[in-house]
This record gives structure tokens, C-alpha cells and sequence, in this order.
């Protein structure tokens, strides 16, 4: 992620991610990618030929005490507060804030939003459920009003499932990684004010339910949340699960595979659109916009397509109808996204993290330090260069292996006898193919 | 599923091609000036901007520890460089050469551009 300058702004002397990572040593590319094949054909050869994850009923159920708080009203309300507080203190900034690179709001956005919610997510859970501030105005709204939050105009399609979150979350991406000047205020300022408009409308037209699968960011954090040791059940209980059946239990529905396929595909974009080649023939074009736009969707429609058209071969070959299967194996991409997500962003989050929470102590550029925090300079303990390359190899082999054990339990469910293992030929040539990629986008640079 | 794989293929038909299409004028682009240069050395780029064309096309320099790396701008309208990483920023008059000293910056790739339009010069890496 490059943001620049306006032009004609005043000096800006960073942009969010001015920085990027040092490309990954080859022997070390090389290791991971060998340890991903490896690690594959022992999943697919020995590991368990029974299908033994079951998501929607697995967990320990935690005691009563904690089911209450976990569910209480004081809990939401808490969270709910929190996300408001937060919110208020940012628009502070985009609003009021001075159009410099020293307004926290891209950093905010791009950085403790977008980034930030993928650990906090993992550890916790769908989070932004509860934390965001549109379904919580949503909800007071209706409440003043004597209305029924769950209840709107019109009935939500069944047919919509994840797409508008798909479209969201493609959205935003054009946003951070093509938009001109997608760090200044005027342009963050129509962004938001779209997001929220178009949330808030589509809230009082479907009710409270549209936000489950249509705010991009619930889905985002929803979907990492799956990952999370804490959970909600099926049948409401709360449950310390493996990461593994969190994911198990996610069900299928439209719109599914094409937002896991754009939350791979746009971090693939990202990496690859920093080589020279790409911004060489981009910049010199006349249309460098539309030339990045048609990149992004390629490189989305090349993720989702090889998704698509690998788990239908492996239906086909696994006597099943191969329409369902796209759906039936979304879930095993998750973690492979996770695994994209901390290897390219992890320095960013920490470099540029650490800006965000100096910047946000000054929101108004007026000099103020409300944080306690002026003067001090981000620690780079975390960037040196091993430790990011180990990071970036272990994150994308360790998505990987994950992938492989949930597409490899949910063959052995779907596909009949020895028709399983033909079967998951196709799904394991994708998974090595999509590390074998990140890795080499990675080393590239 | 044969639609879905017709659009797989015209994807990567895309990306293949606007890879071929850079590489081709990319090829002969500024060698790294020097790797394997002795460190207290200072090495110097000519680049020109032309409109929208950065000459020569832009490539990935490394530099090594102790190393200047000098760069020569010239470009044939008002503007200003910068280079992230080592917070230099110059502004550039027409037709006017303009040399920014890079040294000494952590660890990272960091890139050299111009704001107006925005076009990157070249890619630093500091290893």
C-alpha cells in the first residue's frame, strides 16, 4: 500500500505504508514451500480418513457464570459505548482535522480498522458485531422511535447472502489500494459518508439482520472471527472450540466464495502491484486508474476462478454435484487469507500502528498531546528484517496447513470411499499453488 | 463451470500480459548500480521524467551499507521528488537537474517519486 501525496498538498512526509518489507530470502521461500507440499501429502495420505471435525456441535460449553456475562445486556451496551466513543473521537479528526500526514484518519482507517480488526477478531471473535458504531446508531434510532430493530421494510432476499459484503469488501480495497489520493481528508470524508449512508438505508430498509452478512467490516471480522477459541454456538451456547470447528460450522451460502476469493485476491494484488514492473507499465499509461481497477479485478477473478473451477473438478471426480462445491470448501480459504493478511501486513501493523495511536494523540493538528504520548518514536523490534521474513513463512505455510486439514475432513464427509482421496487432488494442487503464490510474491518482492 | 473457466484464463491471460508488456521496456533498465560496490562509495542515476515516462524505466536498486546512492532528476515540468525511508524531498524545476543524496535508512524497500503526476522513479532496497 503506497498512499501519496495529494498534489498540491503541503510537504507530507509520509504517506500510511511508505515502507515495505525487504523481499523474502529465496532458501527461506524455498523451505516453506517445500514444508506446504509436505505437510499436504501427509494430510491427505495418513491423517484421518473419517470426517471428524463437527463444527455446529463442537466446544466445551462454559459454565453458566460466563454464559451470562458473555450474553448479558451490560456487556453489548459496554461494547457498544466503547465502538461509539471511538468513533466520535476519529470523526473528530475527519471532520475538524487538519489535511496533513499527520491526521490519524487513514491511519485509522487503513491501518487500526482494517488491520487491526483481523487479530482482535482471531483472539475474540466476530467483535465488530458489536463494537460498530452503524448498527448501534441503527439500533438507537429505531429504539426512540418505538421500533422494532430486527424488523424492516422489506423482507432481506434469500438469494443476497454475502454478496453485498463481497462488493464492500472490493470496494474498500479499490479504495486503500487504488484510489488517488485515498490518504486526504475530502476524499476519506465522501468515503465514509457513502459507507454509512448506504449501511444505515439498507439497516432501515432489511433490519438490523442485513448487517450480518451486508457491512463489509462485520463480515471481514466475522469471518477471522471464526478462528477465534471463543465461540457461539449454533444453538446460542458459548463454547472454548478449536479454531478448526469454528470454521466447520460456518454454513454455506451465495455470495460466500466470492468474498473469501476477494479477501485473498486483493492482498495478492497488493503485492504484487508493488513490483517495478507493474507500476512502470501503470504509471506511464494514460489511464493508470482504470489499469490498477482492471488489475485488482483480474488478479480477484483469478483467485476465485481457480477456486471455482478446482473444487468443481474435485466434485466431478468425487461423484458429487460439483455446483455445491464452491460453497462447501469457502470455509478452508479463511485461514489461507489469514495467512496472506498477517504475511503482508504485519509490519505495516506495527510500524504504522504505533503512528496511528501518536497521530490519534494530536486529532485536531492543534499540537495537543492527549494520549501522553508526544515525542516518542514507533519501536522497531518487531521489524527486523529475519523476523518478518520467519513471520511471513510461517504465516503463509501455517494458512495453508490449516486450509488443507479443513478441505481435506470436509472431503472425507462429502466424497464417498475411495473416490476421497482422487477427489482432493484438485483441492490439494490449489492449496500448493495459492502458498506456492504468496510465497513468490513475497520473495519477489 | 465453463464460463467460470473461460474467466480464469482471460484473468491470466491479463496478468501475463501486463507482465510480458512491462517487462519488455523494463529489461534494460538501471542496473542496481553496483551490489558488490565497496561501502563509503557514492554511486550516481540519471533519471528524466517525461510527462508520464520515467527514464530509464524503473527498477530496484540496492544499497549497501555505508553507500550513497546519488540521484540526478531532471524532468520537464515543476515538481518535487521525494524519497520515502530517508525523508528527502527536493523540488524540481523544468528542465533543471536536481541531486538527492540517499544514505542511511532501516531496513526495507522504500520508493522514490514524484507527487505531480504521481509516478515512482525507482524502488530502494536497504537490506
Amino acid at each position: 500500500m503506497t498512499l501519496t501525496a495529494s498534489p498540491g498538498a503541503v510537504v507530507v512526509a509520509h504517506g500510511v505504508g511508505s515502507r515495505q518489507d525487504l523481499p523474502l530470502p529465496f532458501a527461506l521461500a524455498v523451505a516453506g514451500a517445500a514444508t506446504a507440499l509436505v505437510v499436504s501429502f501427509v494430510a491427505l495420505a495418513v491423517l484421518w480418513r473419517e470426517p471428524r471435525l463437527d463444527g455446529a456441535h463442537a466446544g466445551r460449553v462454559l459454565p453458566p457464570f460466563a454464559q451470562s456475562v458473555l450474553g448479558s445486556r451490560t456487556t453489548r451496551l459496554v461494547l457498544a459505548v466503547l465502538g461509539a466513543l471511538a468513533t466520535a473521537y476519529v470523526l473528530l479528526s475527519l471532520v475538524l482535522g487538519v489535511d496533513d500526514a499527520d491526521n490519524p484518519v487513514p491511519f485509522v482507517v487503513y491501518v487500526l480498522l482494517w488491520v487491526g480488526l483481523v487479530p482482535l477478531s482471531v483472539l475474540l471473535g466476530p467483535v465488530w458485531r458489536r463494537l460498530n458504531p452503524i448498527r448501534s446508531a441503527h439500533r438507537a434510532v429505531l429504539a426512540l422511535a418505538r421500533l422494532d430493530p430486527r424488523e424492516g421494510v422489506l423482507a432481506l432476499p434469500a438469494g443476497l447472502g454475502y454478496w453485498p459484503a463481497a462488493a464492500g469488501l472490493l470496494a474498500f480495497t479499490w479504495l486503500e489500494l487504488v484510489a488517488p489520493d485515498n490518504a486526504t481528508l475530502p476524499v476519506l470524508r465522501l468515503a465514509v459518508a457513502l459507507y454509512v449512508g448506504l449501511q444505515l438505508v439498507a439497516g432501515l430498509l432489511f433490519g438490523a439482520r442485513w448487517f450480518d452478512r451486508g457491512d463489509a467490516f462485520e463480515v471481514w471480522s466475522g469471518l477471522f472471527g471464526r478462528l477465534s477459541v471463543l465461540g457461539r454456538r449454533a444453538d446460542g451456547r458459548w463454547v472454548v472450540r478449536s479454531p478448526l470447528a469454528g470454521l466447520d460450522a460456518l454454513e454455506p451460502a451465495p455470495g460466500l466464495t466470492a468474498t473469501v476469493a476477494v479477501m485473498l485476491g486483493t492482498t495478492a494484488y497488493d503485492g504484487a502491484s508493488s513490483s517495478p514492473r507493474w507500476f512502470t507499465l501503470v504509471q506511464s499509461s494514460a489511464h493508470p486508474v482504470l489499469l490498477r481497477t482492471l488489475g485488482l479485478l483480474a488478479v480477484v477473478a483469478l483467485v476465485g476462478g481457480l477456486f471455482a473451477d478446482g473444487t468443481a473438478l474435485a466434485g466431478r471426480l468425487g461423484g458429487v454435484d460439483p455446483a455445491d462445491l464452491p460453497g462447501q470448501f469457502a470455509h478452508s480459504l479463511v485461514p489461507v487469507a489469514l495467512g496472506y493478511v498477517v504475511a503482508h501486513y504485519w509490519s505495516l501493523f506495527v510500524l504504522e500502528g504505533q503512528n496511528a495511536v501518536l497521530h490519534l494523540s494530536d486529532p485536531l493538528g492543534t499540537g495537543a498531546d492527549l494520549l501522553g504520548v508526544a515525542g516518542r518514536a514507533p519501536d522497531t523490534t518487531l521489524l527486523r528484517p529475519g523476523l518478518v521474513a520467519g513471520v511471513q513463512v510461517v504465516a503463509i505455510v501455517g494458512g495453508h496447513v490449516l486450509g488443507v486439514v479443513l478441505a481435506h475432513d470436509r472431503a472425507v464427509r462429502l466424497f464417498a470411499g475411495r473416490r476421497a482421496v482422487l477427489g482432493q487432488l484438485p483441492l490439494l494442487g490449489l492449496m500448493v499453488a495459492y502458498t506456492c503464490g504468496g510465497l513468490a510474491l513475497l520473495f519477489s518482492g | 463451470m465453463r464460463s467460470s473457466l473461460v474467466l480464469t484464463l482471460a484473468a491470466a491471460l491479463v496478468l501475463a500480459a501486463g507482465c510480458a508488456d512491462a517487462g519488455s521496456d523494463a529489461t534494460p533498465a538501471a542496473r542496481p548500480p553496483g551490489s558488490a560496490a565497496p561501502s563509503g562509495v557514492v554511486r550516481t542515476l540519471a533519471i528524466g521524467v517525461r510527462g508520464r515516462t520515467v527514464t530509464p524505466a524503473p527498477a530496484q536498486v540496492t544499497l549497501e551499507p555505508g553507500q550513497t546512492l546519488r540521484l540526478v532528476v531532471t524532468s520537464d515540468h515543476d515538481d518535487e521528488v521525494h524519497a520515502h525511508g530517508f525523508d528527502v524531498e527536493r523540488p524540481l524545476v523544468a528542465g533543471r537537474p536536481t541531486t538527492l543524496d540517499l544514505r542511511d535508512a532501516p531496513p526495507g524497500r522504500y520508493e522514490v517519486e514524484t507527487h505531480e503526476p504521481a509516478l515512482s522513479l525507482l524502488v530502494v532496497l536497504v537490506p
